[in-house]
Formats: C-alpha cells, sequence, structure tokens
C-alpha cells in the first residue's frame, strides 16, 4: 500500500480514523464500537483510567492487535494492519512508557536501528545530516555522538521521538509522556509536543492522569470509560473537574483538604540519619525530624535525593551510618524488619512489582506477607489460612479491588488495583507509624483521590504517617509538615499552613531557607 | 498453521491443574520411549520386546523390584534434597558430597562405639540405629549448611560451593576408606569395616525401612511447605528475595535453613544406601556411583516442579529405569551404557515437554471466519 503523505491532507482534516473499534478478551469487551478520529496538526489526548481500553485502542492503531470488528482509515483509504511493521511503513510512530532503547550505543546508532536506510554498511554521516533537519525542523537540541546511558530521562524519550520521526511517523503516538519526567523536563516535552503539532504532524498522547497537562496542551480530547468513548470535545471547552469527572463516572474532589486533627504523644524521632547509597555515595546526610499522633510529615523532592535511603532505613532494609531512630521512645536504630512490623511500624514501598508484591502469589498469600508474623493468624507455625482468606475478602469489599477472586494471582492486578491491595493490607495491621512511598505515581484519577483519602484516615485514626512524594500538589495538599529533601538533606521543615509551592519548588531545588526569613 | 478447513495454533495456557501436568508427563514419557526405539531398532532388536524385558524386569521381577525399590528410596531422598532449596528458589547441587558426609558420620558413631572393633555393640540395636540416624542428618546438614551460610550471609553462588562440596567430600570418603583410613576394612579392599548383622535393620517385604522416612518425608515436605509459616518464608524468599525482605523475612536465616534441612534429608540417602540396603551394609568402593545417582534428584525434583507427591512416582519411575536398563544391556547383549541412554533421552524428552505446561494446541474448525 502506498503511504499517504501528510502535506497532502489539508491541516485541520483527518489523517487517521478508525471506525467502530471492537476487541473482545476473554470475559471483557476491551473496546466496544470506538471512534476515534485524528486531525492533522492536532494534539488529541485519549484519557481513562487504568483498564478503560487505551492501551488496546492504542495497540490497534499501531497494529500490535488485531481488531475483532471495526475499521482504521489512514487519509480516506483503508488499511489492515498486520504487525506493527506496517503500521510504521504508512506513517504511525509510537513511544512506549518504557524506554526501549540500547543505553551503550549513541543517540545516532539508537536512531538508526532497525531503519531501512541503515544497511549492512552503516552510513552515519548521511544519517546525521538527515536526523539534524529533523532536530532543526522542531527546535530539538540533542548531542547525537553522546551515549543514551549519560542522557537523562527526558532525553532518552526525545530520542525515541526522534527515532519515529525519522523512520517517517506523522501520526505519534505517545504513551504515558510525562510519567517519568521531572516538573522540568515536562515543561521541555510539552514545548517539543507544540512544535511538532504545529510543524503538521498529528500527536496522540495517552495519559491517565494529570489533567493539567492535558489541559495545557491538548486541542482535542477523547475520554474512555469501560472500553467506550464518552466524550469526544475540545479541550477548551474541558476543566480539570469535567474530565475527571467523565473518566471516572462521579464527582472526583481534587484538593484534598487538609484537616487539622488533635495530635498527640510523638511517635517518630529521628536524630542525625545518615546512610549510604547501594553505590557506597552518602545519601542520606544527617537529617532529624519527629512525627507526632495524627500527623502527616511530607517530604518533598525529585527521586534519588535520599528519599529511597531515609525510607529503607527506617524500614529496618538498610544500616544506618550514623544517627539514631526511635518509635514510642524505644530505640529501634537497629532493629531488623521483622522487629519494626511487630512494633507498629507499617510500610508501603515505592516499588509495588519488586517489593510490595510478590507476582506469582495469590492475594490472599500476597495478603499474608504482612501477617505470617502475627500470633493470632498463626497457631503451632501453621499459617490460619481460613482468617487469612477472610481478611482478603475483607479487603478486597472495602478496598473495591477489582479481582475475579481473592486466589488470583498478583500479577493480574493492574497497577491501581495492586497498590489498593498493597495499602490496604498495611492499613488493616493499624500501624502507629505509616511509611508510604510515592503512594500515588502511575495511579489513576480514582484511585488517586481514593489512596489519599486513605492517608487522611489513617492520620484521624492516630496514626503518623511519613509521606514521600515527588508530586509538589500531593505533598501541599495533605502534609501537616513540609520538608523540602535536596541532596540528603532536608533544606529546611515547613508547617503546612506556610508551605507555599513557590517556595517549596525552590528549596526542592537546593536552596537553604534562612532563619530569619522563614 | 492452516490445514484444510482447520487451523492449528499454539495458545498460552492460563492454568494448569496437577492431572493435566501429570497428562503432559505421561506424553512425554511414551514419546522417549518412541523415540529410544531407534537405538533399539539399529541394534536387530525388536523395541517391544525390549521395553516388556525392562519393565518386567523393574517392576514385576522378584529379583529386580527390590533393587527398583533401593534405588528409589534413594532417588527419593535426594530429590527432596534438591526440592527444599529449590523452594527457597536455591539451587542443591551438592547431594552427593552431602549424603558422602552423612555416611561417614554413620560410621564414626559406629567407630566410637567399638562396633568396628567388636563387631557387636552393648547399647540397645534400635537406639544405635536411631543414633545413625540423627549423625547422618547432622553430617549431611553440616555439609549444606556451609552453603547455606556462604550464600545467606556473603551471598556466594549456592551452586558453585555444592558442586566444589562434591569434590571435597568424596576424596575424604576416600582419605577414610581407603588404604591407612581409620574406617579401613580389615580386609582392606577400598572400602568401610562392615555392620554387624544386629545392626542391620530388618527388611519388610524385602524392602528397607527407610521408605517410611522418605513417605514420610514426602507428607511432610507437602504440608511444611504449603501449610507453614515457615513455608511461607522458604516460598517467598524463594519467589522474590526483596519483597521477602521487605515484610521482614530473613535474607540470612532461610537459605540457612533450606540448606542444612536439604543436606540432612540427602544424609539420610547416605545411611540407606550404606547401612539399609540388603547386600552392602558398608561404604562400597564404588560409594561414587551413587554420589552420580544422586543427581537424578535434581532432574526428579525439577520434572516434579518441586511438588513433594509428584516426586514419588517420577523418582520411581527413574529408580525402575536404571535397573531396568542396566538388566536388558546385559541381557540383550547390547553395548554399554544403554542404561543412561535411556534415562538421559527421558529426562530431555521430560524437561521439553514442560514447554506444555505453559502452552497449548489449538485444533480449530476457521471456516465461515474472514
Amino acid at each position: 500500500m502506498q503511504k499517504v503523505l501528510i502535506q497532502d491532507i489539508k491541516r485541520g482534516e483527518s489523517i487517521l480514523e478508525a471506525r467502530g473499534i471492537t476487541k473482545r478478551f476473554p470475559g471483557v469487551v476491551a473496546n466496544d464500537q470506538i471512534d476515534f478520529k485524528i486531525r492533522v496538526g492536532e494534539i488529541h489526548a485519549v484519557l481513562g483510567e487504568n483498564g478503560a481500553g487505551k492501551t488496546t485502542l492504542m495497540k490497534i492503531l499501531f497494529g500490535q492487535y488485531q481488531p475483532d470488528e471495526g475499521e482504521i482509515f489512514i487519509g480516506g483509504e483503508e488499511v489492515r494492519f498486520k504487525s506493527p511493521l506496517d503500521a510504521i511503513d504508512l506513517g504511525i510512530g509510537m513511544v512506549h512508557q518504557h524506554r526501549k532503547l540500547i543505553p551503550a550505543h549513541s543517540v545516532i546508532e539508537n536512531i538508526i536501528l532497525g531503519h531501512p536506510h541503515a544497511g549492512k554498511i552503516l552510513n552515519l554521516k548521511r544519517a546525521e545530516k538527515e536526523v539534524l533537519e529533523i532536530c532543526e525542523k522542531y527546535g530539538f537540541s540533542l548531542d547525537l555522538n553522546a551515549k543514551v546511558w549519560q542522557l537523562s530521562e527526558g532525553e532518552k524519550q526525545l530520542v525515541e521521538i526522534i527515532k519515529a520521526l525519522y523512520r517517517g511517523a506523522e501520526v505519534l503516538i505517545l504513551d504515558e509522556p510525562s510519567s517519568a519526567l521531572t516538573p522540568i523536563e515536562t515543561e521541555k516535552l510539552l514545548i517539543s509536543i507544540k512544535a511538532m503539532s504545529a510543524g503538521d504532524l498529528a500527536i496522540v498522547p495517552f495519559i491517565t492522569h494529570k489533567l493539567p497537562i492535558v489541559l495545557q496542551i491538548s486541542d482535542r480530547v477523547t475520554v474512555l470509560r469501560k472500553g467506550k468513548v464518552v466524550s469526544c470535545i475540545d479541550t477548551s471547552e474541558a476543566t480539570e473537574q469535567s474530565l475527571a469527572k467523565e473518566m471516572v463516572g462521579r464527582e472526583v474532589v481534587f484538593r484534598t483538604q487538609r484537616t487539622t486533627v488533635k495530635k498527640g504523644e510523638t511517635i517518630l524521632q529521628v536524630d542525625d540519619l545518615s546512610a549510604f547509597s547501594d553505590k557506597g555515595a552518602m545519601a542520606l546526610n544527617g537529617v532529624s525530624f519527629s512525627i507526632r499522633e495524627g500527623e502527616i510529615f511530607g517530604v518533598a523532592g525529585i527521586s534519588g535525593n535520599g528519599q529511597r535511603e531515609l525510607v529503607e532505613v527506617l524500614a529496618g532494609l538498610r544500616k544506618p551510618e550514623g544517627g539514631s531512630i526511635s518509635l514510642d521512645g524505644e530505640d529501634i536504630t537497629y532493629a531488623d524488619s521483622l522487629k519494626r512490623w511487630q512494633l507498629g511500624i507499617g510500610y508501603v514501598p515505592a516499588d509495588r512489582i519488586a517489593m510490595g508484591s510478590i507476582a506469582d502469589f495469590s492475594l490472599i498469600e500476597n495478603v499474608t506477607m504482612n501477617y505470617y508474623f502475627d500470633h493470632e493468624y498463626y497457631r503451632r507455625g501453621v499459617l490460619d489460612t481460613k482468617k487469612i482468606r477472610e481478611l482478603t475478602n475483607d479487603i478486597i469489599a472495602e478496598y473495591d479491588v477489582v479481582t475475579p477472586g481473592a486466589d488470583i494471582e498478583a500479577k493480574c492486578l493492574s497497577g491501581g488495583n495492586l497498590q489498593k491491595l498493597i495499602l490496604a493490607r498495611v492499613l488493616s495491621r493499624k500501624p502507629r507509624l505509616l511509611i508510604v512511598d510515592l503512594p500515588t505515581q502511575g495511579l489513576d484519577v480514582g484511585a488517586t483521590e481514593f489512596v489519599r483519602n486513605k492517608l487522611i484516615d489513617a492520620k484521624k485514626e492516630g496514626a503518623g504517617v511519613l509521606l514521600i512524594s515527588e508530586d509538589l500538589d500531593e505533598v501541599l495538599s495533605l502534609s501537616d509538615w513540609v520538608a523540602p529533601i535536596y541532596e540528603g538533606e532536608f533544606m529546611g521543615i515547613l508547617p503546612g499552613e506556610d508551605a507555599k509551592r513557590e517556595l517549596v519548588g525552590a528549596m526542592m531545588a537546593g536552596i537553604q531557607l534562612d532563619e530569619e526569613s522563614a | 498453521m492452516r490445514i484444510g478447513s482447520h487451523e492449528l495454533r499454539l495458545e498460552k495456557r492460563v492454568s494448569l491443574s496437577g492431572w493435566q501436568a501429570a497428562g503432559i508427563s505421561i506424553l512425554a514419557i511414551i514419546v522417549a520411549l518412541a523415540i529410544f526405539s531407534i537405538i533399539f531398532i539399529l541394534a536387530g532388536i525388536n523395541p517391544l520386546t525390549a521395553y516388556a524385558e525392562i519393565f518386567s524386569y523393574a517392576f514385576a521381577n522378584p529379583f529386580g523390584l527390590p533393587l527398583t525399590m533401593n534405588r528409589f528410596i534413594f532417588i527419593l531422598l535426594c530429590t527432596y534434597a534438591f526440592i527444599l532449596p529449590f523452594a527457597a528458589g536455591l539451587w542443591n547441587i551438592g547431594m552427593a558430597g552431602q549424603l558422602y558426609a552423612g555416611s561417614l558420620a554413620v560410621y564414626a558413631v559406629l567407630l566410637a562405639l567399638g562396633v568396628k572393633e567388636f563387631q557387636s555393640v552393648e547399647l540397645p540395636v534400635t537406639l544405635v540405629i536411631l543414633m545413625m540416624l540423627i549423625a547422618a542428618m547432622l553430617g549431611g546438614a553440616f555439609i549444606g549448611g556451609i552453603a547455606g551460610f556462604l550464600k545467606g550471609k556473603y551471598n556466594v553462588n549456592e551452586i558453585v560451593v555444592t558442586m566444589m562440596l562434591n569434590f571435597i567430600t568424596f576424596w575424604v570418603v576416600s582419605f577414610f576408606i581407603k588404604e591407612g583410613g581409620i574406617f579401613m576394612n580389615p580386609g582392606g579392599r577400598g572400602e568401610s569395616f562392615e555392620l554387624p548383622p544386629s545392626l542391620q535393620p530388618s527388611l519388610i517385604f524385602g524392602v528397607p525401612f527407610t521408605i517410611f522416612i522418605a513417605l514420610g518425608v514426602a507428607l511432610l515436605l507437602y504440608f511444611v511447605l504449603r501449610k507453614t509459616k515457615i513455608g511461607y518464608e522458604i516460598r517467598a524468599y524463594g519467589e522474590n528475595p526483596t519483597a521477602a525482605a521487605y515484610a521482614g523475612i530473613s535474607n540470612f536465616s532461610i537459605p540457612l535453613l533450606v540448606f542444612i534441612m536439604g543436606g540432612a534429608l540427602a544424609g539420610l540417602a547416605g545411611y540407606h544406601y550404606f547401612a539399609a540396603v540388603p547386600g552392602v551394609y558398608k561404604i562400597a568402593r564404588t560409594y561414587g556411583s551413587f554420589g552420580d545417582l544422586a543427581f537424578y534428584g535434581i532432574i526428579c525434583g525439577l520434572i516434579s516442579r518441586g511438588n513433594p507427591l509428584a516426586a514419588i512416582p517420577v523418582a520411581f519411575l527413574f529408580g525402575g529405569l536404571s535397573v531396568g536398563g542396566r538388566f536388558v544391556q546385559g541381557k540383550l547383549g547390547m553395548s554399554f551404557g544403554v542404561d543412561f541412554a535411556l534415562l538421559g533421552v527421558l529426562m530431555i524428552t521430560l524437561v521439553a515437554f514442560q514447554f506444555f505446561y505453559r502452552y497449548k494446541f489449538i485444533w480449530e474448525n476457521s471456516e465461515g471466519e474472514p
């Protein structure tokens, strides 16, 4: 089939169109009669909760799945993709959420990998010239000879975008484009996306959360819910509230209101705590703070500034190099992690797949992770599986975990549901101190709201909460105390009401707060 | 693949029941025997006759069946020595070394009681046999524990350590039983002194009492791994050590524990062959070949996918075929190594067929579709 050239289509007319797309999987209809149209030069965001059918639709448009019903048109002609190769040949490019680059190779080598022009003998000079033209056209700046491992996440993503453009993409599908990026990199990405759409490309970012980004950049937005298109409107007519409501199917409260409850005894006291990173560098450099009953203590910062070391030391998974930790007055600086669970520390790790759950274990066995050591759940060394099963069923019901049953393996759950399960499991222990690391990362709007409300409930019930987050809005809206962290040190500890966005943002970037101005 | 109006394709399985797994394994055995028929045909022997000989000798012959049972018990204990660390995601390649150490410990007890010198014991026989069993477990546990300790404390690869310990203990045994060794047979035949008849445990229907130990271990392991707190900790560590550490499960004690227990089971296998099998009752000159036989524990453990009950028929089959294969080689005048070749083909086929644990063939009428 001949490739339709985008220059031949007028700006504003449709380049890619899907009509009546239906895709069924055993037990579910992932896409149900979806109509979808992308015009030349537009940024068309696709919104939907986890499991709404976005990924399936995207895979159909990119040729990874074949639809059970429905047709796809490019420039008015019907097409059939047998594989992604067909889609690429017809001008569809895709940038996945997870990078697919070779770290040891240079940028240009990665870009030409798999390109038909790259024959048996590489003509890097010519490729470089052509790639530079693309960069110039859209105003990208990138060192083509740098090795990929040296690049930041944002630059790696740009490499993937350029790679798709160099393969001749006219419609560019971006999956969760901002999910791994820092705020500054996200800004840069948005500028790049604008530049590309101004140059006549059609761009389809798929986004589950971060509604502000949708409003900021897209021209139109399609919202999916349970496999169906619930709306397709111009972004100018939408608000954050209206989009969230359509996605979730009910009203969503955005600004979780900070509620102050009576503060009680000091639960956690940390003094001058230091720790090394895995590489042996000083990653946590003498932090001191305390958390009382009914308080949320928020640590704000870009990942990699010592947050991971801090929570691991507190959870007993990493040896401190100095300082002390005490819980309810008992020194636990060198207690092992089991001891800490028993004393009432509950920890929800950032990595829910590698640390927070066991993929091949059933949900019941995953709940057992926090109960196997509890005397009420075993007798003479034999686990009381009946009791744990009841507990698991209660958790599934109370937290609305979407699953066919408690015997299903954890790997079958979506990210949001897995996070609910882990949080529910930890909270069901009624911890004195709750440590939550990036609790809403990668979750959709509904699940995020749910998790945040649960943190507030825990605080109301008198727990102390240590919240680690990269999401400034999250920290600011939830915390009684905000501690911006930079290179292993707190830049200050601000009372929640005094923590203004600009101030905390500056402190996260390493600007120390001097005593007088505070 | 399309054949006429039907389509044959592979599909990923969603789940696999125990019976389906058993069916696949039986199919694999039939295919393996069919493949191996080629060897018999090349040697001018009717494969059906050969298999009839193998199976009737191994499983229905008054001379062959006891041999099969002896090997079955031995392989089964070695399988459990493999399965337990395997549940924790660790590979015990050291059953040979562990069973050598167990056997040495058994004969050390006898030496200490003066059995070598006087060919009799003053203590009650049951007590001495109990002491021998405990010594066997301690000996195996000691060698296994080294690997477990190094793994838990310093994260040293357990495969390398257990393998090296096999070599070390092999020569340690030689040191004790060969010329000048303290366990040396007074006749100087390069083997250990013999058990006096009073310490030779009586047989039950021609089978050593150790079969009850092996089957008891089967039930115990099945129960412990599935139902108990410690079993849960072992499996959690095996599936995901990072998540296990998060949940407070020690990354030191679990490897140590499973290797101590695994080593103890292998030690029992040593007691079985060198102190309970009729006609042996000593550490034989050819003890090395029993070390080799112990390796079938690995393959039986893998084929039964770590299920202690499924391991019983698998170990029985391997025990029987190793006996029957050797017999048919002599009887039909085939060249050396037919028994090993047969077991080898069987192993490879069984492992290859595990593909169907994850995939299945779908055969459907594709007519009427566009």
